[in-house]
Formats: structure tokens, sequence, C-alpha cells
């Protein structure tokens, strides 16, 4: 009576919410050249924000010597320059030092590097927050035409997509031990 | 041999197609910040293959990856992302115009493809041996 439990165990249901095994061996690799996308895709938009900036021409209407109402200055650039010190940190922490079952040296490492992960994330999410910010007080509480209000979309989805950029980094890093997948950190 | 030969051909047609277009779109609109596409599809596959070497033996690379790769696959998906992305960032700041823009999009494609099928082809003759 030698069944093939682990097809149709009903304990095996919330074991892997992730669908892992459908890309294989490549999911690593996949997960890696997807998370450098999305870097990429952050930082662009954001430089797209900036180019557009220096370009910009005053909006309809407006007499068209005077120049456009808002630029992209150094406070736009204060919320990506937080989220990529972020995403250093997290990236620089070795990962078996986070989850602290091994006995590595003294427990005093995992400590710290769990002080290392809390600091990097807090630097990500204070880049997310201080993009909103700027995003409110500068461009929607002053009532810019949507032409201008678009650098403040840009700053916040930067730092939105730098965010789901560390965070399939670290999944597709974390799940290459084979079976256990243990994302509890 | 003769299939190898008719592939060697028929990339180094589309590669010198890829950079027609490029170059196109720089010359028609005397505007040659496209070029900078070119460079970074050229660059693009440049960290795969330097940091394809530390990744350790044959046997384990299949399954444990070594960070290295990784940040070489980082850079190389970073280097791609920015090849499609230059062009439509500086079409929408009104800096190139959107047909050169294309242009150089779909030029780029094609050298980086050139570049993504030689590899593979050559890695197959290499496994042949084997």
């Amino acid at each position: 009576m030698a069944l093939p439990r682990s097809n149709y165990d009903p304990r095996r249901v919330c074991l892997n919410p992730f669908p892992e095994f459908t890309l294989g061996k490549h999911r690593r690799t996949l997960g890696v050249y997807l998370a450098g996308a999305l870097f990429a895709l952050a930082n662009w938009t954001f430089m797209d924000a900036a180019i557009l900036s220096a370009h910009a021409k005053a909006p309809y209407g407006a007499p068209p010597d005077e120049g456009p109402p808002v630029h992209v200055t150094f406070v736009d650039w204060v919320p990506g320059i937080c989220s990529l010190l972020g995403y250093l940190v997290i990236n620089l922490i070795d990962k078996d030092r986070i989850r602290g079952d091994e006995g590595f040296g003294d427990s005093r490492a995992v400590w710290r590097a769990r002080l290392f992960l809390f600091i990097g994330f807090a630097l990500m999410a204070g880049g997310l927050a201080g993009s909103v910010t700027v995003l409110v007080l500068k461009y929607i509480l002053n009532g810019y035409p949507e032409q201008f209000t678009y650098y403040g979309y840009a700053n916040v989805s930067q730092s939105v997509a730098l965010m789901l950029s560390v965070i399939v980094l670290w999944l597709s890093q974390n799940t290459s031990s084979e079976y256990e997948y243990n994302l509890t950190l | 041999m003769a299939a190898g030969l008719r592939t060697v051909i028929l990339l180094s047609f589309v590669l010198a197609v890829g950079f027609l277009l490029i170059i196109l779109s720089c010359a028609l609109w005397q505007n040659w910040l496209p070029l900078l596409v070119a460079l970074t599809f050229v660059l693009a596959p440049l960290p795969n293959a330097l940091f394809s070497h530390c990744g350790g033996d044959e046997l384990s690379s299949g399954y444990e990856g070594s960070a290295p790769v990784d940040l070489g696959r980082f850079i190389t998906a970073i280097f791609v992302v920015t090849g499609f992305s230059l062009p439509i960032v500086l079409a929408h700041s009104h800096v190139i115009d959107a047909k050169a823009c294309a242009m150089s999009i779909a030029g780029g494609g094609l050298v980086y493809a050139t570049i993504l099928a030689y590899s593979a082809a050559f890695k197959q003759e290499e496994s042949d041996y084997d």
C-alpha cells in the first residue's frame, strides 16, 4: 500500500504558496534577471522624470516666455537615494546569518544581521514614504497640472519598483535550498 | 557544417541590419544620441561572460548559484532594460524623434538577439564534442 502521498496529501496545501516547481531549476536565474530588470526600470522611471523636467516647457495657456512652474530638484532625488542605500544594505547581508539556526560563530552575529536587515528595510520604507511625501507636499498640494505631477508619480513608482526588485531578488536567492522554503525571517 | 555556415551568414546579416537601423536612426535626424543604444547592447552580454567563470564547476553550478554569477545576471538585465528604455526616455522628452526611438529599439533588439543566438549556437556545437 505504498501510496504516493505527496501528491494529494491535504496537509501539503499551504506548504508551497509560490509556484516554484513550474520553472524548475531556472527559477533562481529568472528571479535574478527579473530583479535586475525591475531595478533598471525603477531608476529609468525617475531618470525619465528628471530628463523631462530638464527639457520642460511652460504648460498650455501660460505665457510662453515664463518657464515651467516646477522642476525636479535635489529634494526629489533624496527618496531614491535612500531606497538605493537600503537596497545595498539588504543585499550585502549574508542570508544564512538571518536564519541563525546553524550556529555559525556567536549568537550575536544573528542579532547584528537582523539589525542591519532592519536598517535596510527601514531605509527602503523611508524612501517610499519620502517619495509619497514629496508627491503630496510638492506636487499635489500646490495644484500643478498633470504634466508636472508626473514627476511625483515617477518618484513613487521608482521606490515601489525598487522594493519589488528587492523582494524578487530575496525570494529567488533564498529558495535555492531545494525543498525547504522557510520565508519566516 | 553547411548549416553552421548558413547560420553564421544569416546572423551576420541580421547584425548588419541591426546596426544599419541604429545608425539610420541617428543619421536621419542628425542626432547621434541613439548610438548609445548600440553601445549598451554590445556591452550587455559582457557581465555574464565575465562572471560565468566565477561560478564553480559544472556539477554544482546548475543547482546552487553563486553570488558573482547572480551579479553578472543582474548587471546584464540592467543593461538590457537600459538599452530599451533609453530611447523611450529620450523620445519622451523630445530629445530624439519618436521614429528614431522605434528604429533604434528595433536595431538594438536585433543586435542583442544576434549576440544571444550566436553564443547559443556555439555552446551547442561545443557540447556535441564532449
